[in-house]
């Protein structure tokens, strides 16, 4: 499948000014559209240097740099942990959790007011089997993360189910072309189980498929788990093992001397650490620059998901794609209907690139091709069955491939850059990778020991609607609040919201507690639950309810008292 | 497990006027309500005007639900609150066995010989009715609206823009400017108002808020808090034209885009649902596609007074009542309309071995249209013929027919014929 920016046809009229810095190759000039800007990236992309830096403006577009908290303060002020992790995505919490095994002085800073609100709570949660790119870092991190993932997952408490996926083919020539290509690269990568199968077999477990298809590929090592719920489970089980984490810090600069990293400037004081781990997401180029070490640039590739009503979740059991003509020629080439563990059908995501990395709105004209392509795919789903949509960006690098290396030019600085897709389903395999490079690193220095106490369960919220009925009954009659239903679409107890809002990382937002108890993830979209989940977290925080948000600071639920 | 002949679901208008029907009979029965108190979302409509055609009088929610509530607990009319229904399933026997959770009792099973569904409705939100853009907050339907503002005392924004006219929107417009918001304006997607004409001059005109038609929200901006949204105007087919666009500054945006019939625990049960309605296929006693489960109120199809959902409740009652004491036979025959003229017909059955009394038809026009007649069709024959000035789709009308020793070939039609006679 080609992508649609691997199209050279347009010609950049403009001078790029090409220079090689840090073993890299870097773009500068102003030319008339972001489409542009990429091509130059991917053109710069086939040469032999390590990576691209594109500094190519557009005229007209000023891209912004991150978000950051609005506040300063000192709490972290003076703190000399062993190893700094920038980056509270699923990433950052994968390598803080590998690293919580061993006897160091362990931090997390994230600028948000809660881990997964970037790329980890805005992707469709598949686990992927490793089909695709073979001989890249991507495929290799894949196939270990997927076979580490069931594992993990058993661990921290958080459900995972391995649905296996089906690739669907409505003609013979694309059938015989496109299955030999993928079970090659399958191959290749080491992925397990990959084959044909005829359409009587997929009928079998996906009994709604269009009349026209003629085969299919299965692969059934794929699965899928909440990445928002995995994140969370992750960092939690690292603070259980000693990670600091701060939240609502922004890394505003770095200091370098002598090709080594002495102080991090955040908006919440400076720290000291022994090692730096760049897990910055979409943002780990400008880390990069701020340590003067940028041989990357990230290029926001945006991704719009569609989720139905649960009600209409027995359709499908499984992951399926299709493939075909009318499917290559169309914008949203990627994606699926994915059954997520949590019992929804997703649709998506789409894929296009636009300069902003923050930028998470959705497109009518996106949102409906997606939806046009992908529901005929099983009879039964219709536009209507839509609860709600969302967007993502993934990190990608211009190489197209995952950074996981020690910087070949900062002693005390490594990166896990460029995690795109399948980053999530890698993440386990990238921390592994990053803890080996660390603890190395950290040996030249000191001796390091593992832990003797590292606990590696974590218990989450009980999710009491799927518990059986004599466990859910013991449950309440030990904690009468799981009793009392507040999310009637999900079945979402005032119970587990009390617990989430006390939970090791406290949900002390309305979206916070969505993304730990699915409150409000309903058909309904928190139409009845919210302002019945304020006055909860009113009684438990003690906040006043016009102090409350729905995603952090500037977020507010409400405006004004009308008693005062 | 205790045994009941009917257990009612949800204590608002439906509920309540159900279960005082019932107690009549003698009956065995009880309420289940999901909130802590009863009333359903009577409780924080505030503003008055219900009951005018039950009661002569205009009422205000609460003080509807009160003539109701009031009877029920001297009736001693059991309900068992803050209890949610987590499962239905059908025995052997016919009867209904529901897993119910609540604090006290944790997990608990009852049984009834027939159901009432009557939990009403639940609005559309933004995302079903395709607006696209930022995820912020300062986005609510008119009912979460209305229950920070009414039942919490706190406004939900300072300056917003309401979608959609419908009752409720109407209402939280004039809500939300008496407690000191700006409301720039209320847009309606359709070319005509979907809220009740009275409510278009009590709670618009009267206060100044604009009324702009065939023009939508297309587009939410701001990340943190809604800062902005984009209005554009529609075609007569509702594709939004482009070049229209036009950017609001407000902190947000409050829906009023329809309300849907909730029928989850009526689908795990294999309740046949109408398409028109989102609410389940009836006969005339309200008794869904499943023996012994009836529907009413606004879980049935969405009205726009409640003095015709407490109606309704007590037609399903009666239907329950009869049921549970001698489950009849029936030999059910669909209603046909013009789908052309109507937007639904209920009921959509007629079971022709129970039609000694007069049935109540509810239904609902398409179109705006004058000087219509409607017409109920066997055969060629003409059973009934009813003329209105007016009909429009915002108001649902009803009419009573008795149609005992008249269907012929077992056949009825609903038509809408133009001009007074025919």
């Amino acid at each position: 499948m080609i992508a649609k920016y691997y199209q050279f046809d347009i010609i950049i009229n403009k001078p790029i000014i090409c220079t090689e810095e840090n073993n890299a190759i870097k773009l500068e000039g102003e030319v008339s559209s972001w489409q542009e800007v990429i091509i130059a990236g991917k053109v710069a992309a086939k040469s032999k240097y390590r990576g691209v830096i594109n500094k190519i403006t557009v005229k007209g577009i000023t891209v912004p740099s991150f978000q950051r908290p609005n506040f300063t303060d000192n709490i972290i002020e003076g703190q000399r942990p062993d190893v700094l992790i920038i980056g509270g995505g699923v990433i950052g919490a994968a390598i803080a959790r590998a690293l919580s095994k061993w006897e160091i002085d362990l931090m997390l800073v994230e600028k948000e007011c809660d881990v997964a609100m970037h790329a980890s709570s805005r992707n469709d949660g598949m686990v992927h089997p490793g089909i695709t790119h073979p001989g890249s870092l991507k495929a290799k991190m894949n196939i270990r993360g997927n076979e580490m993932f069931e594992d993990l997952a058993k661990e921290l408490d958080v459900p995972f189910k391995r649905t296996g996926m089906f690739i669907l083919f409505n003609s013979w020539l694309e059938y015989l072309f496109g299955s030999t290509f993928i079970i090659r690269n399958a191959k290749k990568n080491g992925a397990k189980g990959v084959k044909r199968v005829k359409v009587k077999e997929i009928r079998k477990i996906i009994p709604n498929i269009p009349s026209d298809i003629v085969g299919g590929v299965t692969a059934p090592t794929t699965g899928v788990c909440p990445p928002y719920e995995m994140t969370t489970a992750l960092a939690e089980n690292a603070i259980m093992n000693g990670l600091k984490l701060s939240l609502e810090t922004a890394v505003i600069n770095l200091v370098e001397t002598n090709n080594e990293i002495t102080k991090v400037i955040t908006n919440r004081g400076t720290v000291y650490p022994k090692v730096v781990i760049n897990a910055a997401g979409l943002f780990a180029d400008e880390i990069a620059a701020m340590a003067n070490d940028q041989f990357f640039t990230i290029h926001p590739r945006k991704g719009e998901i569609a989720l139905l009503d649960k009600n209409k979740g027995d359709l499908l059991n499984t992951i399926v794609s299709q493939v075909s003509a009318n499917l290559l020629k169309s914008d949203t080439k990627g994606g699926a209907l994915v059954k997520t563990a949590e019992g929804n059908i997703l649709v998506g995501p789409t894929a296009f690139e636009q300069p902003y990395k923050e930028d998470y709105s959705t497109d009518y004209t996106n949102i409906n091709a997606l939806l046009e392509v992908k529901l005929p795919i099983i009879k039964g789903i219709e536009k209507g069955d839509v609860i709600t949509y969302l967007a993502g960006t993934r990190a990608a690098t211009y190489k197209e491939d995952f950074i996981i290396e020690k910087s070949k030019k900062i002693k005390n600085l490594i990166y896990a850059a460029g995690i795109q897709s399948p980053g999530y389903a890698s993440s386990p395999a990238i921390a592994e990778e990053i803890e080996r490079i660390t603890i190395q690193l950290l040996k030249e220095k000191r001796e390091i020991n593992k832990k003797k106490n590292f606990m590696s369960v974590r218990k989450g919220i009980p999710n009491l609607k799927l518990l059986s009925k004599q466990e859910r009954g013991e449950l309440i009659s030990k904690r009468r609040d799981y009793g009392h239903i507040v999310c009637r679409c999900e079945e979402i107890s005032k119970g587990e919201i009390i617990d989430a809002i006390h939970a090791t990382i406290p949900a002390l937002t309305l979206d916070a507690i969505k993304r730990r108890t699915r409150a409000g993830m309903g058909r309904c979209q928190g139409g009845f639950c919210t302002p019945l989940i304020a006055q909860i977290m009113v009684e438990e925080t003690g906040k006043n309810m016009l102090e409350l948000t729905k995603k952090g600071d500037g977020s507010n639920l409400v405006s004004k008292f009308t008693k005062s | 497990m205790e045994q009941f002949d009917i257990v009612i679901i949800g204590s608002g208008p439906a509920g309540l006027a159900a279960a005082l029907e019932i107690e009549q009979s003698g009956l065995k029965q009880i309420i289940i309500e999901r909130e802590n108190r009863a009333g359903g979302i009577l409780k924080q409509c505030i503003h008055d005007g219900f009951g005018l055609h039950r009661f002569k009088k205009r009422l205000t929610g609460p003080e509807y639900a009160e003539l109701f509530l009031k009877r029920v607990i001297e009736k001693k009319i059991p309900i068992y609150k803050n209890t949610f229904v987590t499962e239905i399933i059908e025995m052997e026997n016919k009867s209904y066995r529901l897993t119910l959770v609540n604090s006290e009792k944790s997990l608990f099973e009852i049984e009834a010989k027939a159901l009432i569904l009557a939990n009403g409705c639940r609005e559309r939100t933004a995302k079903q009715v395709f607006i696209q853009g930022t995820r912020p907050a300062g986005v609510y339907t008119a009912g979460t609206a209305q229950y920070f503002t009414n039942i919490l005392g706190y406004l939900p924004c300072k300056k917003c823009v309401i979608l959609g006219s419908g009752d409720i929107g109407l209402i939280m417009a004039r809500r939300l400017t008496l407690e000191g918001a700006k409301v720039v304006g209320v847009y309606e997607v359709k070319d005509t108002p979907s809220g009740l004409s009275r409510n278009i001059a009590q709670c618009l005109d009267d206060f100044d808020i604009p009324l702009y038609l065939s023009k939508t929200v297309t587009k939410i901006h701001g990340d943190k808090r809604v800062e902005a949204v984009t209005v554009q105007k529609v075609d007569l087919n509702l594709n939004q034209i482009p070049g229209t666009e036009e950017i609001i500054a407000c902190d947000g945006l409050i829906l009023s885009v329809g309300l849907v019939p909730e029928n989850e625990l009526a689908k795990s049960l294999g309740v046949e649902l109408d398409t028109h309605t989102k609410g389940p296929m009836v006969n005339q006693s309200l008794m869904t596609s499943k023996e012994g489960i009836f529907s009413c109120g606004n879980a049935l199809h969405v009205h726009d007074l409640v003095d015709f959902v407490s109606e309704s409740a007590e037609i399903a009652a009666k239907g329950g009542i009869r049921f549970v004491q001698n489950k009849g036979e029936e030999e059910l025959i669909h209603v046909e309309f013009d789908e052309k003229s109507f937007l639904y017909i209920v009921p959509q059955k007629i079971n022709l071995l129970d039609i000694e009394e007069n049935i109540h038809f509810y239904f609902r026009s398409k179109k705006v249209l004058k000087n219509v007649s409607v017409v109920i069709r066997t055969g060629d024959t003409i059973i009934f013929k009813k003329f209105y000035h007016n009909m429009k789709p915002p108001e649902m009308e009803t009419i009573s027919v008795n149609l005992k020793n008249v269907l012929q070939n077992k056949e009825i039609c609903f038509e809408l014929k133009e001009g007074v006679s025919t």
